[in-house]
């Protein structure tokens, strides 16, 4: 089916001027005619849509899918519906499911529905058999079999000894090793950033030392092997001042931080709402201030969903029994339009959303001009929608903004001939 | 007008209330005070309101003391105890708490081992909530006979200097004394070993001292915590010795002293660890006037939180 896109302004960082409206014709997955008006071909489908952009497929950076083991949480179907609902044509997951990916017939399982959707599943490979964090797995089988990065998801590795091997193993083909730092004998049990809040609510609290100094070991180890680390999901001040001087020394380190530790600090948790109960937790005001410093002026790389699914009973307990966690991947571009300024533009955005993910995980980058293929996401920053639990296209419903009224929203996202509207 | 109901429906924390709330509660136990030095100790403020005592963890002293509030005022009184938690037996506490109210329950008295159950609680039903203690977050009614037992040694607390001693850490008193004694006025320190006392205690206004002598001069109070042994997973200190050695009270301390002191225990206390017979005995201590005051406290407590349920339903 032949897809007309009405009246939409294109969008990237190159293209930082106001666009004119264009129409843009879709034909069997090939963008075939970008011009000021086109007459809709005989049974296309008609699009148009107030105030909207098109901007190549965005891609989520660090996603929790459920698939396989935790299906009650999220399917691989059920993501993808939640990544279209996001702009999302590409979500790069963690390997920590049950079985852990750690082997080639894992990481193609997850892929294998890649061609035929319109969001496309790329998964991480877990660092270590089993996720266990002991022995390194087979990763550059699994490099073959299309995974994009190498990581333990939610367990950060504790041992110097198997992230320098990892780091060091990785660079036969020049691979990225993923790892969110986080010093669990530190950490311990803690349960919200450790601070003034942490403290009137008498509960235990995770120190921003358990993850600058796991942090400084992986900079410390990256230096070593000279070679490519992402470091996921930083949450500090001073972890920006540390990427920041990584990064000035040459190394090749990448950052990216969680669209939530953009938005929130911990007197989000002042009443015990569990759904602010994330990891990385949301940390002070300072911490919140740097992040966004850095991200806009590019210390951090990337913004991740952070998503999270939960089931109910997860989340509807006594504070401390809670998992840590929010689904997020719905409600990322609403969320990180409030950062929208002068200083960073909607181009930015797009930038961050859809150019710099592909560089770091070394993607390949569509674009928008006739004869390519189409990989778009078409959204307004203006709209204004509710997020409601029955428009909710995740799984799981652990969400913090339930009924609130956002500002920003993807119409449409079409990918691999599959036209997805929101 | 004479302020006559507390602010809140639910007693969660002393966090929640202000200092008309906490005088009122005193008020108030000064007349309950009375009623049981009675001969009739009883009262009928709670005839036809059945009140629930949920204790998750193990209590002696809380418990009995709640329950011979509820009895001295005439409420109807079930008790449930389950050392387990709700998790641990497969029923989740929202389960357990609406299963009891189904039987027509008005108040519930909860103590929990998780810091925010009471909050939980009080986000999903209906009926009045007491926190009896909620992990190591809130001990509310501890500190409200803490501080009504202080007041009763030395008058109004503004500017009297108040120590809090011991595993600040994991104890749920020390939050809530901080909290009610800073409303009333009162200088609050903490004292006790570097690895129990929250690194970030002074951002509440407080002082932090590791020497237990020096506290004991700057104080005109000492409130001696017990060591929480069973909540510590990891060893927070070497020894027990070695605390009695370095942080535990005892009598050659306070004779030193050029004034005498008040001494304070909420119980129940390890003696000759953080505290010596010796002390525990002395004419230092208020530690049974403090169990005595704690029954007309949580009367005061239950008998306003009935009174503004009536109001709220005329």
């Amino acid at each position: 089916m032949d897809v007309l896109y009405k009246q939409i302004r294109i969008i990237s960082p190159s293209k930082k001027v106001p666009q004119k409206k264009v129409d843009l014709l879709i034909s069997k997955g090939i963008i075939k005619k970008i011009a000021d008006k086109i007459k809709a071909p005989k049974g296309a489908k008609v699009l148009a849509y107030p105030n909207a952009y098109a901007s190549i497929g965005w891609v989520d950076v660090g996603a929790q899918c459920g698939e396989p083991g935790y299906e009650h949480r999220e399917t691989l179907a059920s993501i993808r519906a939640a990544a279209a609902n996001g702009g999302f044509t590409s979500v790069i997951v963690s390997p920590d499911v049950q079985p852990v990916v750690d082997n080639k017939a894992q990481v193609a399982f997850i892929q294998s529905a890649n061609k035929r959707e319109a969001v496309s599943i790329y998964p991480m490979g877990s660092i270590s058999v089993q996720g266990k964090g002991e022995n390194i797995a087979e990763i550059i089988d699994m490099h073959e079999a299309g995974a994009v990065a190498f990581s333990d998801g939610n367990h950060s590795v504790q041992s110097g000894g198997l992230i320098q091997r990892a780091l060091n193993y990785a660079k036969t083909f020049d691979g990225l090793v993923y790892n969110q730092p986080n010093d669990e004998s530190v950490s311990g049990d803690g349960q919200i950033h450790e601070g003034q809040v942490s403290t009137m609510l008498g509960l235990p609290g995770l120190p921003n030392l358990a993850e600058e100094l796991m942090l400084k070991r992986d900079l410390d180890i990256c230096a070593y092997t000279e070679s490519r680390l992402h470091c996921a999901n930083i949450s500090t001040a001073g972890s920006v001042d540390l990427i920041k001087s990584a990064k000035k020394s040459g190394l090749l380190v990448s950052a990216s931080v969680p669209i939530l530790n953009l938005c929130f600090d911990d007197q989000a948790l002042g009443q015990y709402d569990v759904n602010y109960k994330v990891f990385p937790p949301l940390r002070e005001a300072k911490d919140k201030r740097a992040l966004i410093k850095g991200f806009i002026s590019g210390t951090i790389d990337l913004v991740s969903s952070n998503h999270q699914p939960l089931e109910e009973e997860a989340k509807k307990v006594e504070f401390p029994y809670a998992d840590f966690g929010a689904t997020g991947i719905e409600t990322l571009f609403p969320l990180l339009l409030n950062l929208v300024s002068d200083k960073f533009t909607l181009a930015d955005i797009v930038e961050k959303l859809a150019f710099a993910p592909r560089r770091v995980f070394r993607m390949n980058t569509p674009e928008i001009k006739e004869g390519a293929e189409a990989n778009l996401c078409i959204f307004s920053p203006s709209e204004e929608w509710t997020y409601e639990k029955s428009n909710i296209k995740s799984k799981s419903k652990n969400s913090p903004f339930i009924g609130q009224k956002l500002k920003g929203k993807v119409f449409s996202v079409y990918n691999n001939g599959v036209l997805v509207e929101n | 007008m004479i302020k006559s109901t507390l602010s809140s429906k639910h007693l969660l924390g002393i966090k929640d209330l202000n200092v008309q709330d906490i005088n009122l509660i005193f008020e108030t136990a000064d007349n309950f005070k009375d009623v049981i030095n009675r001969p009739i100790k009883k009262v009928p403020s709670l005839r036809d309101i059945t009140v629930a005592n949920l204790f998750f963890e193990n209590s002696t002293r809380t418990k009995l003391s709640f329950e011979l509030a509820e009895k001295r005022l005439s409420a109807d009184v079930v008790n449930f105890s389950s050392s387990n938690s709700s998790v641990k037996k497969g029923e989740t506490l929202l389960d357990t708490v609406n299963n009891i109210l189904s039987m027509k329950v008005d108040m519930v008295v909860i103590r929990h081992p998780a810091q925010g159950a009471p909050h939980f609680l009080s986000q999903h039903i209906d009926a009045n909530i007491v926190n009896a203690g909620d992990g190591t977050h809130e001990h509310p009614t501890q500190a409200l006979l803490d501080a009504f037992s202080m007041r009763e040694q030395l008058g109004s607390l503004k500017g009297k200097h108040i120590a809090i001693i011991g595993d600040i850490k994991h104890s749920r008193v020390a939050l809530s004394n901080i909290f009610c004694l800073q409303k009333l006025g009162a200088k609050v320190r903490v004292c006790g070993p570097p690895t129990l006392i929250p690194k970030h205690i002074n951002s509440l206004g407080v002082e932090v001292s590791y020497n237990v002598q020096e506290t004991l001069a700057w104080c005109d109070v000492a409130n001696i915590l017990r060591i929480q042994l069973e909540r510590q997973n990891i060893k927070y200190i070497p020894s027990l010795r070695e605390y009695a050695l370095h942080f535990g009270v005892n009598k050659p301390m306070l004779d030193s002293l050029d004034k005498q002191i008040v001494i304070m225990h909420p119980g129940p206390m390890n003696r000759g660890v953080e505290i010596s017979s010796e002390v525990a005995d002395s004419d230092h201590s208020i530690i049974l006037d403090q169990v005595e005051n704690g029954v007309a406290v949580r009367m005061a407590v239950l008998f306003l939180l009935a009174s503004a349920k009536d109001e709220s339903q005329l």
